[in-house]
């Protein structure tokens, strides 16, 4: 019997399904060890119990709360699928704010079918059994974690910083560009692809477990940066995971 | 047995060849080479340098800086197959892939050498056969470089190479002189460039010296005893604070290898590969075992272990160190940790004293006057700032340098506290010290030491003192003095007796007024001059002890004067009952060099600077030369 996976999205752009998506030759040779059971964005049936329950997207909407539960009812494993589902991601970087504020910075007017409240990670209503970062995730370490799981193994991800990725890769370092780049205290495994391709790193596979973050700061400081800002580098992706 | 192949590859023929060569014909050169071989050059992808296998020998920029990231990822590189398997039939090997024959043309000298410190270490023991395999089949090509200012090669002997290449290209003029290193590199030349093989022999040139304005400051052999002192020094600590524990200096680093074994599956998750990754002692895991236990938990411990596994460790077993001073860690740190900064901090603060150069023990260092007090007519007070906190004792001496004049020592007039700042006092006689007291705030003077062992403070700690001074031997008083009072309740009654030609010739009148008032210490002052202007009558100091009430055992006495004044004062002393031992005098005689050398502060057999100028009397009272005429 093929292993059961499932697809699920709550408050995204679906680029991380979309990822899975365009794994495209390798999908088809994944399809002969699993059965894609739910996938909103390949085909519209859905099954009473499921091995391996991948989620994106963060919880803010009317009635997201029991949709997640029911999932995770249905689910064997549930994993978070980039960067909303494991930390709120993008979507949490008003949490600055109340909702009406919010709400009325973006839209002005009352508009009832846009409620939304401040926007969870999955691991704050439900038990996260694993999580692939990301914005979007990675498509190999999806294939890693898949792969793992399909051999009863404890996937892992990588414990080192971004700046791995960078000398590995003989990427120029952000900082002698006067970029500020959260890749000192981000988790590796994205192969550095914002460094490559010329920006630098906003920090979307969450922090490192333990993050230097005071030799880290003093050398935003030595760059110019006010704590304000140093604080306001967090907010697109770990507006959680802020220093006090 | 394979192990002898290198170590014959490396062997240097009695006669290395030496060739001009054109640029021209280097191209030619690679042109020939690339039809045999991968060739792996320096070449500009995507707008920046890195080394990597060349498609046209037109793309190869043969001088190019040192922030090139290292050789090492084609000799060791991070994702190395080790074997493979397949997952159904238990587990099936497959044997690894020789390397293919390649080349790496342009090589600085300091690569080179961190592929011998690889050798060292892979092939040491258990020989690894895949970094072997890479290694037999690679021959290196070695290139001329310009240091940059974070190069410290001259510092470790690896700015320059004998042996331990295939070819070296000698930068001259306009052109280049190729040298062999092996029969291998003499048969590359042969073969693929025979036109210059078969030209004249040109004279070999000397090891080629550069220059580095990064160095470490004292002998590289002093490395693994300086580290050897300072595992419990406070600089690793500071590292481990400011280290992001990123890695990047152990993966720039051209030796390091340390190593993570990993599988990696096929998608169908029917067979994979076993492969090595690079790995990093700087990481949380690396030393971290199955039950969570990491044995070197803090950063800091991870900053000493790389600089001890660098610079000791390996030193101790392959007799050069693991670094080749190319820069790269340091080139790249965001911490900006420094391993020149950090070495030449920690031989700062040890207690080893080698001379870098010949002389440099004589070479002051230059202090800045930060305060001047005129004390009377003729002394004069400076504050200076070190360039480093210094450590001595009450009674220590520094030497005193104007250039163009010489030097002289000066009894260092404030208390030990640790810090940057001293005080000296100057008495104005000859050319020396009128050029001293010429000297403004702000300006810079030449110190050398401090020199001499002083007053102990541990052996007077919860006795009385009593402090005997006249003349200038009021300076080392007032130090040891000043020391006692920063910590007033470690000693008993502390008694200062002060004498003096007249008031003027009082060196610190002020303080010794302070003192006289504050009843903190028991101060009593004699002048010898009738007219004086405090009024005090004329008496010599040893009239000041005819009313003393002392506890002979419980009283270390400390003299600081003119012989004649020992000649007097002692016998009052040992007839009040102090001990030879409780009695220490200041043996101040013309201490020219500080270092126990030229002779000129010799008493009797003893050298005053290296064993004083404080002696306990007991030591010192067979010295007829000591307290007699």
């Amino acid at each position: 019997m093929k292993t059961k996976i499932g697809f699920f999205d709550f408050a995204g752009c679906e680029g991380c399904q979309l990822t899975v998506m365009n794994l495209e030759e390798q999908l088809l040779q994944v399809l002969q060890l699993v059965e894609i059971v739910e996938f909103r964005e390949l085909h519209s049936g859905s099954a009473e119990q499921i091995d391996i329950a991948f989620v994106e997207g963060s919880i803010c909407r009317p009635g997201d709360r029991e949709r997640l539960l029911e999932i995770r009812r249905r689910s064997d494993i549930l994993i978070a699928l980039g960067s909303c589902a494991d930390n709120g991601g993008v979507n949490a970087l008003g949490s600055d704010r109340t909702p009406e504020v919010l709400r009325q910075e973006v839209y002005g007017a009352d508009l009832p079918h846009l409620y939304t409240e401040t926007p969870h990670a999955l691991s704050k209503l439900v038990k996260v059994d694993y999580r692939i970062p990301g914005c979007p995730i990675d498509g190999q370490e999806f294939l890693a974690i898949l792969q793992a799981l399909l051999l009863k193994q404890q996937p892992e991800l990588p414990g080192f910083a971004v700046c791995v990725e960078c000398k590995l890769a003989e990427y120029p370092c952000s900082f002698d560009y006067g970029q500020v780049c959260m890749g000192p205290i981000t988790r590796a495994g994205c192969r550095a692809i914002c460094i490559d391709g010329g920006t630098h790193c906003r920090g979307c596979r969450g922090l490192i477990d333990n993050p230097r973050t005071s030799p880290y700061h003093r050398i935003l400081e030595e760059h110019g940066l006010t704590v304000e800002e140093i604080l306001e580098q967090y907010r697109t992706f770990n507006v959680n995971e802020r220093p006090a | 047995m394979q192990q002898q192949t290198i170590t014959q590859a490396e062997h240097l023929p009695s006669t290395s060849l030496w060739r001009a060569i054109q640029p021209t014909e280097i191209l030619r050169f690679v042109r020939s080479l690339l039809l045999a071989y991968d060739v792996i050059g320096v070449q500009k992808k995507r707008n920046r340098l890195t080394l990597d296998t060349l498609q046209d020998a037109a793309d190869l920029i043969l001088e190019f800086p040192p922030d090139v990231h290292s050789p090492k990822k084609f000799l060791f590189p991070n994702w190395d197959q080790l074997f493979r398997f397949k997952l159904d039939e238990n587990i099936l090997l497959q044997p690894e892939t020789a390397a293919a024959p390649r080349i790496i043309f342009g090589m600085h000298p300091c690569d080179l050498h961190a592929v011998k410190i690889l050798d060292d270490c892979l092939f040491e023991g258990e020989t690894d056969s895949s970094y072997r395999a890479k290694r037999e089949a690679t021959l290196l090509v070695g290139v001329d470089c310009a240091p940059d200012e974070y190069c410290f090669c001259t510092s470790l002997g690896t700015d320059r190479i004998a042996h331990g290449f295939d070819l070296f290209l000698h930068r001259r003029d306009n052109y280049y002189l190729v040298q062999t290193g092996s029969e291998r590199g003499r048969k590359l030349l042969q073969t693929h460039a025979p036109e210059i093989f078969a030209g004249p022999e040109e004279s070999p040139l000397p090891l080629q010296v550069k220059q580095c304005s990064n160095q470490i400051q004292f002998p590289a052999e002093s490395l693994p005893s300086l580290l050897g002192e300072a595992y419990e020094d406070k600089t690793w600590q500071e590292l481990g604070h400011r280290c992001l524990g990123c890695g990047s200096c152990t993966l720039l680093c051209p030796s390091c290898y340390c190593f993570n074994v990993q599988d990696k599956l096929e998608i169908n998750l029917q067979e994979g590969q076993r492969v090595r990754t690079w790995d990093s002692c700087q990481f949380d895991q690396f030393a971290q075992v199955a039950d969570g236990n990491n044995f070197r938990s803090s950063q800091a411990d991870r900053q000493r272990h790389r600089f001890y596994r660098k610079y000791k460790y390996l030193w101790e077993k392959h007799q050069r160190t693991a670094c080749v001073g190319c820069g790269r860690c340091s080139r790249e740190c965001l911490s900006e940790i420094e391993p020149v900064t950090v070495l030449n901090r920690l031989f700062a603060d040890s207690s080893q004293l080698p001379a870098s150069s010949p002389g440099s023990e004589y070479q002051p260092l230059m202090a800045q006057v930060i305060d001047v007090q005129q004390l009377s007519e003729l002394d004069r007070l400076f504050r200076l700032r070190l360039p480093q906190t210094i450590d001595f004792s009450p009674g220590s001496f520094l030497q005193m340098s104007v250039f163009g004049l010489g030097e002289a020592p000066f009894s260092i007039a404030s208390a030990p506290d640790g810090g940057q700042e001293i005080e000296l006092v100057v008495r104005k006689a000859g050319a020396l010290t009128q050029a001293l007291h010429r000297t403004r705030k702000g300006d810079s003077i030449g110190i050398r030491g401090p020199f001499g062992s002083g007053y102990s403070l541990e052996k007077m700690q919860d006795k009385d003192l009593l402090l005997v001074a006249r003349g200038r031997g009021l300076l080392a008083i007032r130090s040891l003095l000043l020391a006692a009072l920063a910590e007033r309740q470690k000693y008993g009654r502390i008694t200062l007796i002060c004498g003096a030609k007249d008031i003027d010739a009082l060196i610190f009148p002020s303080d010794l007024l302070n003192w006289h008032q504050s009843g903190q210490i028991d101060c009593r002052i004699a002048v010898k001059d009738p007219q004086n202007s405090w009024g005090i009558p004329p008496q010599d100091v040893s009239y000041l002890f005819k009313d003393l009430d002392i506890d002979p055992q419980r009283t270390v006495a400390s003299l600081s004067g003119p012989p004649e004044m020992y000649r007097q004062v002692n016998p009052l002393l040992f007839r009040m009952g102090l001990s030879e031992e409780s009695v220490y005098l200041n043996l101040e005689r013309h201490m020219k060099c500080g270092l126990g050398k030229c002779g000129k502060c010799r008493i009797n057999n003893i050298c005053v600077c290296e064993c004083g100028p404080i002696f306990p009397y007991s030591s010192i009272k067979h010295l007829a030369e000591a307290i007699e005429r």
